[in-house]
């Protein structure tokens, strides 16, 4: 039993890892708290149900499609609207995203209507060792972890994930260098808002779609990048797969509606007795 | 001017002493909602707007009045003016198990422990069906209290505003703007920065509680969802912000522009409602900060505490 909560929270893990990395981008560059991050997970999610209901599309080959259209979409909010809040207190880029996200929503609602929305394209699980692997979850953990260690390849080795590191660190000697902040910052939101549809174009295999999918989603990135450490990349990682097993812990231990409330106290815990995450991130 | 004032707020007052008796049911229902903003608005502010700790899960405190005055009312069979004050009494309590921990936390950190607060209430509501319903819901007794429900949410009204003018024009005020400023610098003028901080967060609970339980008494139902959405938490930002955040009388004026504006947009583009109050919100963050008092005090050198 234990073997399946290990096995199962890993893969859901991997999800939020990817995810949250997003949000930590973000947030990390910007300090952005971007509430539109389940939104524009959603809006993934539809990409992918769309190209596979009209044309048909390998829903898994939909993957970088939904990320280039969410990339797109992040710019261009990023240039639109939320440079305004960088640098602004919390309060401003709470409230912006917020209103970013009720009208996301709504959108989708009008366009998709509320109707739950499935992608049937692979069931059933793969049973090894007494453990079941469910397959679409199999699936989309690894393409999950391809996705997130090209993000990190990105970051490390590029000169433009440099510029993004180093914007992150220090936004003024960034500028020194020579970095162009504001295009930096783009970037950052549209990497963040790929990074999350890419786990909408994944989710969307494994859950219903509908307009308001994402609400969860932004609550459980917060929750990965401040147990990882806000700013910290690799922590997310870190608290991706904590946030999962925990949910799975205490599904098996308690149930699931009591996940939340573990994870939350959980939360509460990390932030008290290091408020810098486990792995450390930057205070405010 | 002082006593201008004060005579348009008794001739304001009394007018809405009067309403019931001349207006419609629609009408004293409407006024009744924008008291409740007013409470809403006014409690975030004397938190958020006076110390700048962002609470952007206040509604848990909105969500466990109405939870603690429904078993009340429906289980024990309380009367409701008694199940309204249990419920702030409940809220206020909240406030004290969860500022211990969390007010400790600076800036965006805060706000997220607050946002969480209220996705845990209602995950727990959800749990405990024996007591709360679940997601059933939970139904309280018919009463029509429609009339007697209005004149308590326009004394809590009051009562919310009158506090906020109280604690802006006292030292008490003073400190907890100060915070806002600077935490550090306050702390060094030894100003007890986490018991201020703690006291201005039960005061900020307790007014939502009591029009929790209130709403829940007119409603006659309640759902985890129709008491513990994020909307109602960005609802109440959002009107103490136009108004002008870190004024008395700004939250009261939010309350009723953008209330009236939302019942408005509702009646004409009902299916577009959400992604018309997203623009508000997003025109309100851009433009005007500061909010509508904010604006005038630079502009024409009213007083502070106005």
């Amino acid at each position: 039993m234990l073997g399946q909560v290990i096995v199962s929270g890993i893969l859901a893990g991997s999800l939020y890892a990817m995810v949250a990395l997003g949000l930590a981008l973000i947030f990390g560059v910007m300090r952005v708290i971007n509430i539109a991050h389940g939104p524009m997970l959603m809006l993934g999610a539809y990409t992918t149900y769309f190209l596979y209901a009209q044309f048909g599309v390998n829903p898994f080959l939909t993957v970088p499609i939904a990320m280039a259209v969410l990339f797109v979409v992040g710019v261009l909010l990023q240039r639109g609207l939320v440079f305004r809040v960088v640098d602004a207190p919390e309060l401003s880029s709470l409230l912006l995203t917020f209103g970013i996200s009720i009208a996301l929503v709504n959108l989708a609602q009008l366009a998709f209507t509320s109707d739950l929305r499935a992608v049937e394209y692979i069931t059933g699980s793969w049973l090894l060792g007494g453990l079941a692997f469910s397959k679409s979850r199999v699936i989309a953990c690894a393409f999950a972890a391809l996705v997130t260690a090209l993000a990190f390849l990105f970051l490390k080795r590029t000169r433009l994930g440099k510029a993004i590191r180093a914007t992150s660190q220090s936004r003024e000697v960034a500028m020194v260098c020579g970095v162009d902040v504001a295009r930096i910052h783009m970037l950052t939101f549209g990497l963040g808002s790929a990074l999350a549809a890419a786990g909408g174009a994944l989710l969307a295999v494994i859950v219903a779609i509908q307009p308001e999918m994402g609400g969860v989603w932004t609550f459980k990135s917060f929750l990965v990048i401040v147990l990882g450490g806000a700013g910290n990349y690799p922590g997310a990682l870190l608290g991706g797969m904590l946030l999962g097993l925990v949910e799975q812990l205490a599904s098996l231990f308690l149930t699931t509606q009591l996940s939340e409330v573990v994870a939350y106290v959980l939360l509460v815990v990390v932030l008290l007795v290091r408020p810098t995450g486990l792995l450390g991130g930057r205070q405010t | 001017v002082k006593q201008a004032v004060l005579g348009v707020l008794v001739v304001v007052l009394a007018a809405l002493a009067v309403y019931p008796v001349v207006g419609s049911g629609y009408g004293v229902r409407s006024m009744q909602q924008v008291f409740m903003w007013i409470a809403l608005a006014g409690s975030w502010n004397i938190i958020s707007g006076l110390t700048g700790y962002v609470s952007f899960g206040h509604v848990a405190f909105f969500g466990a009045g109405a939870y603690a005055g429904a078993i009340l009312v429906a289980d024990a069979g309380w009367p409701w003016p008694l199940a309204a004050l249990a419920g702030g009494l409940a809220a206020t309590l909240l406030a004290l198990l969860i500022g211990f921990p969390c007010l400790r936390l600076k800036g965006p950190y805060f706000a997220i422990a607050m946002l969480g607060l209220n996705e845990v209430l209602r995950a727990l509501v959800s749990y405990f069906e024996g007591v709360t319903g679940g997601g059933n819901g939970l139904s309280l007794p018919t009463q029509d209290a429609t009339v007697p429900v209005y004149y308590v949410m326009g004394l809590l009204a009051v009562t919310v505003t009158a506090m906020s003018w109280l604690i802006l024009t006292s030292r008490f005020g003073l400190r907890l703007m100060t915070i806002r400023e600077d935490e550090v610098a306050a702390e060094a003028m030894g100003i007890d920065t986490f018991h201020h901080k703690l006291l201005a967060f039960l005061l900020s609970a307790a007014g939502p509680g009591v029009a929790g339980a209130l709403t829940a008494r007119d409603h006659g139902y309640i759902e985890p969802i129709s008491v513990f959405p994020l909307a109602i938490t960005v609802t109440m930002i959002v009107m103490a912000l136009f108004g002008g955040k870190g004024t008395v009388f700004g939250p009261v004026l939010g309350a009723v522009v953008l209330f009236v504006a939302q019942e408005m947009v509702w009646a004409h583009y009902p299916y577009v409602h959400p992604l018309l109050f997203g623009a508000i919100i997003i025109a309100v963050v851009l433009l005007m900060p500061r909010g509508v008092l904010g604006l005038l005090q630079q502009r024409y050198r009213l007083p502070r505490t106005i």
